[in-house]
């Protein structure tokens, strides 16, 4: 009986390491995403995953976690690219077009996966958890798979570092200094999508895309550098997920994507009020002292 | 073959449209020598959609711009860029050393960080744009007319022979325009052709070699004092009432001839 605890316990950890990698991943490839304000294309991307997940039980009848979530990322790239093809060929607008995309590609995915029992398919047991997350399934093997993803994700963030944030700051200086702002675009997006699909057995299609938005929304309340950012989303994303799964390893009834989502909300809640200079607190206290933070003035400075 | 020296930009009959919708058309404009360049004109005439189109940031509908007798692909290191201030999000998480160092990534390339050399240049750039001392500031934190200098100083560590400059001076208090257009002459002294989308015809009399007028074509281009006759003037702003009283003025500040 020890021994079977002990093993369990270990699955446990394994688990929590696993979802803490990806937490650690989804926060610095979600800071490139929020910096060059693609959020929503990560909400289309991850609303569409539900979709690959059934496609990919149904086209090969396995169930395994690798399975699913190929069939869930080969979603997130059709759901990006019908977001692309809808702008394009039928001039809706940004936020409209994503809504569309979002709608149908979930409205499908819902469909899909509560269908699938009604229809005969009994083994599709398990995959409504990619709803809301459910780390509790997940074994020590799907974790190392997790990890992988994440390990690749942080690696292609930090190669391309320097050229997305030149895309993200100015488009237009990087179009026209020779860089291929589209191709850079998709590198971003095509990472977010990864990862969006990488958070899915944790926190599930509905909540995912906050472990990608809020760790770097958070951050930059604390910090004026990119880089410095980039290291303290994924901290941020990192222990939004820890919390997340130990709480519901603590309360085996709920789904962890809440819990995880709540967490990462904490995190924002305290960087809103308590960081220095960006803060609500730090701002109203210097707001108080006729201190507000003035934009440099020429004839102001002195000395030149 | 090849003649000595081809001119600096060629626009060969470039057309332009947004959509279906012209924009700017048969542009032929031969810049073959060393100078401050100012395309003048009224408000939407087309100005900075022509210096974008020449950058490839629009696509032309028809016609050519040509460097250095090449096409832009092939000599981009030697085209600097300063994009309208207003483009940007200031409130980005870069500090002013971070935006002067994006000059230098073009030559860097693919993955290579810029190191003590490229630091060493961006740091000479600010100094050269007067803003040495606040290298280290979020660029939200300064005015409008540091800010424009910071894109300046971006566009000095292209390291480039050819400027393209898109309203540099639009919402610039006077010492930053003072400064900036120093900094445009030392670059012409250099050697370097700087091009300058400008709007206040007051000041393009007396600060350009020479000018452009555009309204949605060329109406005359050469020497500034050629160029800014009356004549031609109000064939550029027929029907742009609003501006005859800068016009009254700049006709009459027109005397300074480089």
């Amino acid at each position: 009986m020890t021994a079977a605890a002990g093993i369990l316990a270990h699955n446990t950890v394994v688990v929590a390491l696993g979802v803490a990698a990806v937490g650690f991943a989804a926060g610095v490839v979600g800071s490139l995403c929020v910096l060059r304000k693609r959020a929503l294309a990560g909400d289309a991307a991850a609303h569409a995953t539900l979709v690959g997940v059934a496609g990919a039980f149904l086209a090969t009848g396995r169930r395994d976690l690798a399975t699913l979530l190929a069939g869930a990322l080969v979603a997130a790239c059709a759901g990006l690219g019908m977001l692309v093809l809808v702008r394009r060929f039928t001039r809706t607008r940004d936020d409209a077009a994503t809504a569309l995309v979002i709608g149908v590609s979930f409205g499908l995915g819902i469909t899909l996966v509560s269908g699938l029992p009604a229809w005969g398919y009994a083994n599709s047991a398990g995959l409504e958890q990619f709803l809301l997350g459910h780390t509790a399934a997940l074994t020590a093997r799907d974790a190392w798979l997790l990890a992988a993803v994440a390990a690749v994700a942080v690696a292609a963030v930090a190669a391309i570092l320097k050229e997305a944030t030149l895309v993200a700051f100015d488009a237009a200086f990087a179009a026209a200094t020779g860089w291929p702002v589209s191709g850079i675009d998709y590198a971003i997006v095509g990472l977010v999508a990864l990862m969006v699909v990488a958070g899915l057995p944790a926190v599930g299609a509905v909540l995912v895309t906050a472990l990608v938005v809020i760790p770097p929304v958070a951050a930059r309340f604390w910090t004026d550098r990119v880089g410095t950012m980039v290291v303290l989303s994924g901290l941020i994303g990192l222990a939004a997920a820890a919390v997340g799964v130990a709480a519901s390893a603590a309360r085996p009834g709920l789904a962890t994507g809440p819990l995880v989502v709540i967490a990462a909300a904490g995190a924002f809640a305290v960087s809103f009020l308590c960081a220095p200079h960006r803060g609500w607190i730090a701002r109203r206290a210097e707001a108080a002292r006729g201190l507000t933070v003035r934009r440099g003035d020429d004839e102001g400075e002195a000395g030149r | 073959m090849t003649p000595p020296t081809r001119p600096l930009v060629e626009f060969h009959d470039v057309t332009v449209a947004y959509g279906r919708r012209p924009v700017v058309w048969n542009v032929d404009l031969v810049i073959d020598s060393p100078c401050l360049f100012g395309i003048i004109g009224p408000n939407g005439a087309g100005k900075s959609t022509l210096l974008k189109a020449a950058l490839g940031l629009v696509p032309l509908v028809g016609g050519e711009v040509r460097f250095f007798g090449e096409p832009l692909g092939r000599v981009r290191s030697r085209v600097g860029y300063v994009p309208q201030r207003e483009t940007v999000d200031w409130d980005f998480p870069v500090n002013v050393m971070d935006v002067v160092l994006m000059g230098t990534y073009g030559r860097l390339g693919w993955f290579r960080r810029p190191g003590d050399r490229e630091r060493r240049l961006a740091r000479e750039c600010l100094d050269r744009v007067g803003l040495a001392d606040v290298a280290s500031r979020q660029i939200g934190r300064l005015s409008g007319g540091q800010q424009q200098r910071v894109f300046l100083a971006r566009a000095l560590a292209q390291q480039a022979d050819v400027y393209f400059l898109d309203e540099p001076m639009a919402g610039v208090d006077v010492r930053s325009q003072e400064r900036i257009f120093h900094v445009l002459d030392d670059l012409k002294a250099a050697g370097r052709l700087v091009v300058v989308v400008h709007h206040d015809l007051r000041t393009a009399a007396e600060w350009f070699d020479r000018v452009a007028l555009v309204d949605r074509r060329v109406v005359a281009a050469g020497r500034t004092i050629d160029t800014l006759t009356p004549e031609n003037l109000q064939r550029t702003y027929a029907g742009h009432v609003d501006v005859l009283d800068d016009l009254a003025q700049a006709i009459a500040a027109r005397g300074r001839t480089p």
